[in-house]
């Protein structure tokens, strides 16, 4: 990719659990282009929230070490002083975050909420000035009566409503990265749709690139131009989304698919036989040799690097799958 | 406000007026069920039978129990607190006299313990594990160890007897404000230093709870200045346990009001209860107690209102669902 508006390089992150330090996320090499979407997809716990709040570097009060450079068009965000970094949140990157019910406040208005944000983001602007932009935006994700709205205070609110409500907040910052995380996991299949077909929708509107989080593949396959698998803190595969979909490299990558295609919304990853690594002792070899299928003794011992297999296609495995 | 507002409204008040009644109840019962006769007790050993007699009838003891309630409550409705058998004057006039004396020095009291543990339990939580924190959870829990009557003790041998900065004891001469403001800061810090350590923990343990919730992370991935993140988006919600637990303080801080009152010799209610029980005086403590109930059932009313007033799910308990 040349000139990516994301270059993220040797990312790694341990957090202090009580059996000791933990790798949250290992080794993360990955590229972001302008105006594209990257879908991050993997099972819970395999670090796709964490490298999320890397990239705002909004950290977890148990982190121990963070290692390696996350840049944002010529800026190392991880070597950033916190005011220099804080000034760029809501600004540069803005995040919208997985659960609707808790991430808007609940003792003030949508309005208030909102003008802080759109005030934050362009400082000149009267409070009506804040309020009619607001509007505009709710409007924009499809609420009705977007005025009435303003007045209101989030649990009001439906939660399909609130998660509109929240992009209409991203949408405010005007953002060149946006971080969405697991968007549509907290809400019911109905609403998951419309949010959706909003996001589809929004996507023209959106002049900065868009991470998104997900655990969905489907939802993944649907919205993103780009896809980066990860398991256990590392990414296994990435490349073109229907590339990747079409023939994927990495024998997990498979799995995944298989099984979103034989359980539906029900099982998603979760029927792949074995056991998502201990992040406290990690394996030696290759993350996922232990529920792999096709294993070999190299795949215990030896960690495979992410390499590419095909132009613009990069995966980690010792014996990936024939790409076209 | 709008019909769930009213209906908050409407439950608060009949839970007051319940509140009210059931004191009176007791209150009644106190009188009529203490054992020995009142007469005796309240006349003392050297007085005639036919005086005994005359004061039974003229108190209305003679009459079924029945009776005596009606009586007492339907007096009670119409502002008669009863009259004082010793000085023959109405009770309800000798309350008011000495009424405002004790609101001042409560409301003194708890006005000083929220401008000093709020800021107190503000800075703590954002200065979490630091030596200020540390020492200020030793000073609170000093503070709220030590009885409000031995730090009147204190004070009022540091301060008046030692240093003779400030006067010693009465409640001043009611024609000089500032005089009877010098009396007024040696209780009112007495009363008041048990409830700054207390709301500075309070405050501390509601602050941080609320800085971790996923509202406050989006304030920050939103940039908002830290300064606005704690003392809007965190204080109003870390705001809502403290007013509870302020709201029964009073109840508390009534009743030690009584000791400080009487440590600096001041005049007030708690003097009047002490004064009274000291001599079997039941018309008084009947009445004096009840207006201690009536305004701590006012206070806490106030509070369930501001309550709604600062949480909008309050407001709308019981109305039913959110909009979809």
């Amino acid at each position: 990719m040349d000139d990516p508006l994301l270059r993220i390089r040797g990312l790694t992150m341990t957090a202090r659990t009580a059996r000791g330090p933990a790798r949250i996320l290992s080794d993360i090499h990955l590229d972001i282009g302008r105006g594209r979407i990257l879908g991050v997809v993997g099972e819970s716990g395999s670090g796709k929230s964490s490298l999320a709040s890397c990239l705002l570097r909004l950290l977890p009060p148990n982190l121990e070490r963070l290692e390696g450079s996350v840049d944002l068009a010529g800026t190392d965000l991880l070597s950033l002083p916190e005011p220099a970094m804080a000034a760029l949140r809501g600004t540069r990157i803005a995040m919208v975050f997985q659960d609707p019910m808790s991430a808007l406040n609940p003792v003030f208005t949508i309005g208030t909420q909102m003008v802080d944000v759109a005030r934050r983001r362009a400082p000149g602007l009267t409070r009506a000035q804040a309020l009619a932009k607001a509007e505009a935006m709710l409007a924009r994700v499809a609420i009705p009566d977007p005025r009435a709205r303003l007045a209101a205070y989030p649990h009001q609110l439906s939660g399909g409503m609130r998660q509109r409500v929240v992009i209409a907040m991203a949408l405010l910052a005007e953002p060149e990265l946006l971080l969405a995380d697991e968007p549509t996991t907290a809400l019911d299949a109905t609403v998951e749709a419309q949010i959706v077909a909003l996001l589809d929708d929004l996507r023209r509107d959106i002049a900065g690139s868009i991470v998104l989080i997900s655990h969905h593949l489907g939802l993944v396959a649907q919205l993103c131009d780009d896809l980066c698998v990860m398991y256990a803190g590392t990414v296994v595969e990435t490349g073109p989304t229907a590339a990747v979909l079409a023939a994927p490299a990495h024998p997990y990558t498979r799995a995944l698919l298989a099984c979103e295609i034989e359980a539906g919304d029900e099982g998603r990853l979760a029927s792949i036989p074995g056991e998502v690594p201990d992040p406290v002792a990690p394996a030696q070899g290759c993350v996922f040799a232990p529920r792999c299928a096709r294993a070999e003794p190299r795949c215990h011992a030896e960690p495979p690097l992410l390499r590419d297999i095909a132009p613009g296609r990069r995966a980690a495995c010792h014996f990936p799958g024939a790409v076209p | 406000m709008g019909a769930g507002g009213a209906r908050y409204l409407a439950g608060r008040l009949l839970t007051s007026l319940l509140i009210v009644f059931g004191a009176m109840l007791l209150l009644f019962a106190l009188s009529a069920l203490v054992p020995g006769d009142p007469a005796a007790t309240l006349l003392g050993p050297q007085a005639t039978p036919e005086f005994a007699a005359r004061f039974v009838r003229e108190m209305g003891l003679d009459r079924p129990l029945h009776e005596r309630l009606w009586l007492f409550l339907s007096n009670v409705l119409t502002g008669n607190l009863g009259v004082d058998v010793l000085s023959g004057r109405p009770v309800a006039g000798l309350v008011l006299s000495v009424l405002p004396s004790t609101v001042i020095l409560t409301f003194s009291a708890i006005g000083l313990a929220v401008l000093a543990g709020v800021p107190l339990g503000i800075f703590a939580a954002t200065h979490r594990g630091s030596v200020a924190d540390n020492v200020l959870a030793i000073l609170s829990v000093a503070f709220i160890a030590v009885p409000s009557f031995v730090v009147a003790i204190l004070l009022l041998l540091v301060f008046s007897l030692w240093l003779d900065w400030l006067p010693v004891l009465g409640g001043g001469d009611a024609s000089d404000p500032i005089d009877q403001a010098k009396r007024l800061i040696l209780p009112a810090l007495a009363l008041a230093l048990g409830w700054i350590g207390f709301i500075a923990r309070l405050v501390r343990s509601s602050m941080l709870e609320v800085m971790a919730e996923p509202y406050i992370r989006t304030a920050r991935a939103y940039g908002l200045p830290e300064r606005i993140v704690t003392y809007k988006y965190a204080l109003k919600n870390a705001c809502i346990p403290t007013l509870a637990i302020l709201g029964l303080g009073i109840g508390r801080l009534l009743g030690g009001a009584v000791l400080v009152e009487i440590v600096f010799a001041r005049p007030g209610l708690g003097r009047l209860i002490y004064d009274a029980i000291s001599v079997r005086n039941f018309p008084v403590v009947q009445g004096s107690v009840l207006v201690v109930v009536v305004l701590f059932v006012v206070v806490n009313l106030l509070v369930d209102l501001s309550y709604a007033a600062i949480d909008p799910r309050l407001r709308d308990q019981g109305r039913g669902g959110a909009a979809r």
